[in-house]
């Protein structure tokens, strides 16, 4: 197994590495937003560490949601290209597969996260009083970003149906998670509804990092990884069940 | 090398493989050929790992196809490339995937690009070269890691006639350095290059298998006569010498003289479809 994920890995970043464009916006166009609005968030919340608080954490959940698209493609090409099956025949086991293809996109989608806290961290001088535990918040995120984004590849049938499906999703979660207004400034029944979002939980992991609240910051990574094994389960029935060998692409 | 008995698989109420049996020896191309339907694609599938039968046993080398990968090369019968990704990129990973260690693998890259005509597209991406040039790039994904086995699934698609001849000399080297060879096709033709034995499939088993000589030795030639007044004779024998010369003996009978006899022989093209009609 050791030499030929290593192998897959490289050859999944090289396939990232040509399309570089929806990653590159996915970190762009965050730290623009931050640093634009930054100054109505202190405003309107009545504190420049809040107001920071909210900002950062609100846009890295937001375009961390966009980013599913990049996890959905990498998903979906080797379905349009009907490399899926050459893989299954090659000697690599499903495991190996499985790690040579999550590997490089959780590298992608943890890049997006460190740049976005890194603008906030360096720039706009978030504090962070426990590093360990913002790390284990942006982690069980990506890794759920990273399962959840490979269910919804293997449910949609098309690039255009992904692009709808993680459009609409990520905007329903981010707005439900509290990512663009405060949860505690909207209505009662979005705040009911908020956990069903794993957005909420991931803002609600990574505000408690960034506050030291250990068991806050702790039992939403547990969340978040039950997110993560409902969709890696999801990927793994459709794939074993005929996903590649669909004919809809 | 190759050894497939009994396998049966079905989809549903669907009978793909109903008693499929075949081998294959090491150095020997075997044509595999037969209608749409007949369970080639199916048979290649079950002999690549991807699917699993029914019944009946299949082995490679001795071992489960599973087992096997290391030593089988598949080219399917669809285009299956990384389109963003260089020709060189993707030979790498199948030699990668087969267990070449980096040296082995450029050197792998660099003989099978030669022997396919591809050296000067290897820093293409694959989605900016034609069909018959991806065509070359499969077949050479199949043939990178020196397989025991090969299994081609119609790789001559849509070739244009360079890439149909690189492919089958490529082939026919593989075959002459003792790998076994399972090549399922449409055009017999390419069978009588590559001298390759015969399988032909029907209804999900092979119905008739051996040499091309064997095989067409089973038809009856064609000994056409036509006659100055119009008429024309024509005769079905395994003896055209004789038939011939029955219809000389018979010409003093005739008020018309012999215009033109041919004696045609059976083509693959017949053998195929007499099998196949007779099967079906």
């Amino acid at each position: 197994m050791a030499s030929r994920v290593p192998v897959l890995v490289r050859h999944n970043l090289i396939l990232v590495a040509r399309e570089p464009g929806p990653m590159i916006s996915r970190i762009v166009m965050p730290i623009v937003i931050m640093l634009v609005l930054r100054p109505l968030y202190t405003s309107a919340l009545g504190g420049q560490a809040r107001g920071t608080g909210q900002v950062v954490v609100g846009v890295l959940v937001m375009f961390s949601l966009l980013g599913m698209s990049v996890v959905g493609n990498a998903v979906l090409t080797e379905r349009a290209w009907h490399t899926l099956e050459r893989l299954r025949a090659s000697p690599a086991n499903p495991a190996e597969l499985l790690l040579g293809k999550a590997v490089p996109v959780l590298v992608l989608v943890l890049a997006q996260q460190v740049v976005i806290l890194g603008v906030g961290i360096g720039v706009l001088g978030l504090p962070v009083p426990d590093p360990g535990l913002l790390a284990l918040s942006v982690l069980s995120w990506a890794v759920a970003l990273l399962c959840c984004g490979g269910a919804v590849a293997t449910l949609v049938r098309s690039h255009a149906e992904l692009s709808a499906a993680v459009d609409i999703g990520a905007a329903l979660c981010t707005v439900l998670a509290g990512a663009l207004v405060p949860l505690s400034a909207m209505p009662a029944w979005s705040r009911h509804l908020a956990p069903a979002s794993p957005g909420y939980w991931a803002m609600r992991g990574l505000r408690g990092a960034l506050a030291g609240q250990r068991a806050v910051a702790l039992s939403s990574a547990g969340v978040l990884t039950g997110v993560a094994v409902l969709g890696a389960a999801v990927a793994g029935f459709r794939l074993a069940h005929g996903w590649g060998r669909s004919r809809t692409l | 090398m190759l050894v497939a008995t009994d396998l049966i698989k079905r989809y549903g109420s669907h009978v793909a493989l109903d008693g499929f049996s075949l081998t294959v020896a090491a150095g020997e191309i075997v044509g595999l050929v037969g209608h749409n339907g007949a369970g080639k694609s199916t048979f290649v599938g079950i002999v690549a790992g991807l699917l699993r039968p029914d019944a009946g046993q299949v082995t490679v080398a001795g071992l489960a196809p599973r087992r096997a990968r290391q030593r089988i090369g598949l080219a399917p019968q669809e285009l299956a490339l990384y389109q963003s990704a260089t020709v060189r990129e993707n030979l790498r990973l199948f030699a990668g995937l087969a267990g070449l260690c980096r040296a082995a693998a450029r050197r792998a890259v660099a003989g099978t690009a030669d022997e396919l005509a591809l050296t000067d597209l290897l820093d293409r991406p694959v989605a900016l070269l034609s069909g018959g040039q991806q065509r070359r790039v499969q077949a050479a994904t199949a043939l990178v890691h020196t397989p025991d086995l090969l299994l081609l699934d119609e790789p001559t698609v849509g070739a244009d006639p360079v890439t149909r001849r690189a492919l089958l000399q490529a082939i026919a080297r593989r075959a002459a350095a003792g790998a076994a060879i399972c090549y399922t096709t449409h055009y017999l033709p390419e069978l009588a290059d590559l001298g390759a034995t015969l399988a032909v499939a029907a209804g999900g088993r092979v119905i008739a298998r051996g040499t091309q000589a064997d095989l067409l030795a089973r038809l009856p030639a064609e000994v056409r006569a036509g006659f100055g007044d119009g008429t024309e004779r024509v005769v079905r024998t395994h003896e055209p010498a004789r038939a011939l010369a029955e219809l000389l003996a018979d010409l003093p009978q005739r008020h018309a003289g012999l215009r033109a006899v041919q004696i045609s022989e059976p083509s693959l093209d017949d053998l195929y479809d007499a099998l196949a009609v007779r099967d079906g």
